[in-house]
């Protein structure tokens, strides 16, 4: 069964570039446009891994984090962050709020695909 | 009532409020270019992505055909070794590209937070030049040196206030210098 990814970005060319990385690499893939809109399509249907930006507006990439930590189905769904971020400091807050990795961008597909592959299989 | 009588350092204080206005007003102005440019910048480069990435996805896909009808036809008519070799090698030469140009087609994402910061720094600027200005929250005395020197260090100390705010409340968030792939941290 295809595994689905949540990709959660404000940038459309970047959702654009995760959905045809992912999907290249055999994922299914449901964009939303930042932390509020992933929230909402994370509790219509629960995926196999999530993968967000930290700066957003609205809702950043931390917060929609702890919200997704917080609810049941999302305890042990990998988050990754993936953002221009790439500060130490950033990063343990991104690993407290319950991130299981984080990527700087600009992304590579095939680093990304082999990290995904890691994570869910 | 009393009048008071014209003192020595007033024409002077006339002189440093028209200064000051000009510095203002001619300030403001080329900021307000600036921002103008920048914001336009934006836009071109918001449309030139969109039209790069339709563009890419649809040679992409067209390739992708390309490849799959040039696989059915050498299947078909039994093809000489090296010329299925050297479709392999084109279609993994053509992965390599695809990859470079998915990575490099990120790029609007951080120049549109980049410009979005020099935007917020240039409205703190322009505010700078609206408190030297005439029409200022802090407007200028026209007499009395000591009034004109307390309100400029007035003015300097909300210059200062408002260079401290713009520095907590525009973080920079990409620190990025190159379009190379960035670093992947698996916690």
């Amino acid at each position: 069964m295809t595994k689905t990814i949540l990709a959660v970005d404000d940038s459309g060319s970047l959702r654009q570039m995760l959905s045809f990385s992912l999907k290249a690499a055999g994922y299914g893939v449901i964009e939303a446009v930042d932390g509020e809109d992933g929230l909402n399509k994370a509790r219509q249907q629960t995926v196999d891994l999530v993968l967000t930006d930290q700066n957003m507006p609205g809702m950043d990439g931390l917060s929609l984090i702890r919200a997704l930590r917080a609810m049941k189905n999302y305890k042990t769904v990998p988050i990754l962050m993936l953002t221009t971020e790439s500060g130490d400091d950033m990063k343990a807050m991104g690993r407290a709020a319950g991130a299981n990795g984080w990527l700087v961008k600009p992304f590579d597909p095939a680093r990304l695909a082999e990290v995904v592959k890691k994570l869910i299989g | 009532m009393l009048s008071r009588e014209p003192q020595p350092g007033d024409m002077m204080n006339a002189q440093v409020i028209r200064l000051l206005s000009g510095v203002s007003v001619h300030g403001d102005q080329h900021l307000a270019e600036v921002e103008r440019d920048l914001v336009q910048m934006d836009l071109l480069l918001s449309e030139a992505i969109k039209k790069l990435c339709a563009s890419f996805l649809a040679i992409h896909r067209a390739v992708d055909l390309q490849q799959e009808t040039l696989k059915g036809i050498l299947s078909a008519e039994q093809p000489a070794p090296d010329q299925a070799a050297r479709l392999e090698a084109l279609r993994e030469e053509i992965g390599q590209h695809v990859g470079a140009a998915v990575t490099g087609l990120q790029f609007q994402d951080m120049t549109s937070q980049l410009i979005g910061r020099m935007v917020q720094h240039l409205a703190g600027l322009r505010d700078v030049f609206g408190e030297l200005g005439t029409n200022g929250s802090t407007a200028l005395p026209e007499s009395g040196s000591v009034e004109m020197l307390d309100r400029l260090n007035h003015i300097s100390d909300r210059v200062g206030a408002r260079c401290s705010e713009l520095a907590g409340a525009v973080r920079s968030t990409v620190n990025q210098r190159h379009m190379e792939s960035g670093d992947i941290e698996l916690f």
